[in-house]
């Protein structure tokens, strides 16, 4: 094949590098950063009481627009867009409904910002009730974040002693109320429409879309639903303007997020970083690598629901929206969880069915059966008792699960299950047959009654919960 | 509004006027039932039916609503957990490398507990949950309203033996003792737990102003014909073993879920 020239014209000169600093953490580590003292003394509300009452509204929607931000809770939904579409004219009111149930596995990123910088969300939460003319804004905690509610919930009452939300916001014609609820421990709750039916005082129903929240949401009114880290955005972007914001990232997923790091690393944790870094830059820097004596055996990339990376797709990988959709993953909610070569992958799919078999919330039937036939099945192979073809009833449950359910939870234990079927199908068909119990040095014979079947796969029946509920360690 | 049969519990003066505070924050009172049961919870130490009856009372709501908010979410404390409640966090990134299975495997050495079950006493109960949000640092526990992270070894042994040394138990107490299997599930409630005056079971009650249901597609809230069917002769307040009842969906006492029965 001849030579060819490069054309004349190249592709655009990369981004310069620019430093990156924390900005939504930059001062979790200090004491005292929950404080209103503190956040005062840094210059909080100083944005909010910039804008509220004297910008124009649309004009902050269009710096949002501009900033690229997307939505930070799992689906990458461009949020000035999302604002966009927010019903005019109902005669109903607006509300903000912020999401803080932080329910996907792997993810606890929203927890330090709850606990350590209460009003660095308030204030995102003032400016986006401005932009979007919103007078009552909800923000619903998990149930489990016991001091993030008490530090909030203080924090609200401060930011109102302060005057900066109630009748008159910052002494403007701004009235404002926040609300935070209390979920009480169920997965379903971050799906943005269970977490509405969960705030109207019901269970964490999703509901049929369209009509999406912001036409009939809340209450059946017009509603804007982001996730905390999206809001905290907010108020550093209005500050800055959205070039600063472009200034890091790529072209289609710009600014910086916050990664939880959790599993064979020797420093997990939470990190603040530019998005567009590779996945090896991110566990090995930041991470400080895998624990002695491990490799990689697969990588969790964005939360539970996220398809596994194999070691090789690792190593191509960078953290944004893009990159990740194309190894046929996700970047999701930003929980990074890496296994090591030790983990026992029967024991992380079971695991990992079980847990969307316990939080379907039971409306559809895809869904409700679908989960459980996927952990009965994932269990199965975990324990040596399955058959052959149950790996590709296995596949086709999966298949049949995705895209015929009112939310993505299906989508969510499906998609799991299809990524380890592909990359560990050889994993599942070891555990098929007999070989597999004398392999695992267990007896033939002493596990398989119909009646220990049965006990072992009902989860949470008495007294056999042990049989494989943890993982086996290798 | 009179119950035939009068819930015995009260909220006390606090916890009422924690709820006239939340009246103004909420558009209506239904939508106050996730804090009210919260409150209720606190107040009384767990959710029995006398507090999802207060619930109802306070949110407009049926008390059958209630049972059902209370099943499924899975982290409202019932009458059959103990005192001190653990919740281990079962989950992948909890459970990698059988961090979760030691976190048991401690309780289980010091109070003789299984997940899924109570000692005798009431005073403890141990439980699989699913994610608890922290998992940088497994395993995790809650223990009612205290999260710790990390909670493994001794840290973990001296927890445990701190509340057992509060409670003026040894461990000793529990180990020889049979735990009792934790039964979640709610009791069906008698029919004067019903809003006097109530005509449908379901019904939202004619004093609940929601402006944003009344009109449009509330507005198709057509009078339901639902009648409440006479009250049966047995008592259902507990399954009776032999009984018709048994088999009629309720489940039997084997299949008791201990995790929450919202599913399957």
């Amino acid at each position: 094949m001849a030579e060819t020239t490069p054309p004349a014209t190249e592709a655009p000169a990369p981004k310069p590098v620019v430093p990156f600093s924390p900005v939504l953490l930059k001062y979790i580590h200090e004491p005292n950063s929950h404080t209103l003292e503190h956040f005062l003394a840094r210059g909080g509300y100083e944005t909010a009481r910039k804008h509220v009452g004297e910008t124009d509204p649309a004009s902050l929607i269009a710096i949002v627009k501009d900033s690229g931000l997307r939505g930070r809770g799992g689906a990458g939904f461009p949020t000035g867009m999302k604002w966009g579409f927010l019903a005019k004219g109902t005669g109903k009111p607006a509300y903000l409904a912020v999401n803080g149930d932080e329910s996907e596995p792997g993810t606890f990123k929203d927890r330090h910002i709850l606990e350590k910088d209460p009003h660095q969300l308030i204030e995102g939460v003032i400016l986006t009730c401005w932009a979007i003319q919103s007078n009552h804004a909800f923000i619903y905690l998990r149930g489990e974040f016991i001091l993030g509610y008490q530090r909030l919930e203080a924090a609200v009452k401060e930011a109102k002693a302060k005057g900066f939300i109630g009748e008159k916001s910052f002494g403007k014609d701004f009235p404002l109320k926040i609300t935070v609820v209390r979920g009480a421990g169920a997965y379903i709750c971050g799906e943005e429409t269970g977490m509405l039916s969960s705030i109207e005082g019901g269970r964490g129903y999703p509901k049929i879309k369209p009509p999406f929240p912001a036409v009939s949401g809340l209450f059946k009114c017009p509603t804007i639903v982001n996730n905390v880290e999206t809001i905290a955005n907010v108020t550093h972007i209005i500050k800055n303007g959205a070039d600063w914001h472009k200034q890091w990232g790529t072209e289609k997923s710009p600014g910086y997020k916050i990664f939880c790091l959790a599993g064979a690393v020797k420093k997990p944790g939470v990190y603040e970083v530019p998005l567009g870094i590779t996945m090896r830059e991110f566990i090995d820097v930041y991470g400080g690598g895998l624990i002695e004596g491990r490799s990689i055996k697969a990588v969790i990339p964005g939360g539970l629901s996220a398809p596994l990376l194999t070691p090789e797709m690792v190593d191509k990988c960078t953290l944004d929206y893009e990159s990740l959709a194309s190894l046929g993953s996700m970047l999701g909610s930003g929980g990074i969880t890496v296994l090591h070569d030790g983990v026992d992958m029967m024991s992380a799919i079971y695991n990992t069915m079980r847990f969307y078999h316990h939080e379907s919330c039971g409306q559809c039937t895809p869904c409700r059966e679908g989960t459980g036939w996927l952990e009965k099945l994932a269990h199965k192979h975990h324990a040596g008792h399955a058959h052959a073809g149950d790996a590709d009833l296995l596949a086709d449950v999966a298949k049949n699960m995705r895209g015929r359910t009112i939310c993505v939870l299906a989508d969510a234990a499906a998609m799991p299950m299809q990524s380890y079927l592909q990359h560990f199908r050889g994993e599942f068909d070891k555990r098929v047959g007999e070989a597999a119990y004398v392999e695992r040095g267990r007896s033939a014979r002493d596990e398989i009654t119909p009646a220990a079947k049965r006990e072992t796969v009902a989860h949470g029946a008495p007294g056999v919960l042990d049989v494989g509920m943890g993982m086996d360690r290798v | 509004m009179t119950h035939p049969a009068p819930v015995k519990k009260t909220l006390s003066p606090e916890g009422m006027k924690q709820f006239h505070d939340w009246v103004d924050e909420y558009p209506n009172k239904r939508s106050m039932l996730m804090m009210v049961l919260r409150l209720v919870e606190e107040e009384f130490g767990c959710i029995d039916d006398d507090a999802m009856a207060i619930a109802a009372d306070l949110c407009g709501v049926n008390v059958a609503h209630v049972q059902g908010m209370v099943t499924f979410y899975t982290h409202f404390k019932r009458p059959a957990h103990g005192k001190h409640r653990f919740m281990v966090c079962a989950t992948l990134m909890c459970a990698l490398d059988g961090k979760t299975d030691e976190a048991l495997a401690q309780i289980q050495a010091k109070l003789g507990l299984k997940p899924g079950q109570a000692t005798a006493d009431g005073l403890f109960s141990c439980e699989k949950v699913e994610c608890l949000a922290d998992c940088d640092q497994p395993p995790v526990i809650q223990k009612d309203s205290e999260h710790f992270c990390s909670m493994r070894g001794p840290v973990l042994d001296a927890y445990i033996d701190k509340l057992l040394a509060a409670e003026n138990k040894a461990s000793a107490d529990y180990l020889n003792a049979p735990a009792v299997t934790m039964d979640l599930r709610v009791s069906v409630l008698p029919q004067h737990y019903n809003f006097e005056g109530e005509q449908n079971v379901g019904a939202r009650r004619s004093d609940d102003k929601d402006p944003y249901f009344a009109a449009g597609e509330g507005a198709a809230d057509a009078p339901r014909t639902t009648v409440i069917p006479p009250p049966l002769k047995t008592p259902l307040t507990a399954p009776v073993a032999g009984s018709a009842l048994n088999g009629t969906g309720r489940g039997s006492n084997g299949s008791a879920n201990p995790t929450g029965g919202h599913h399957g």
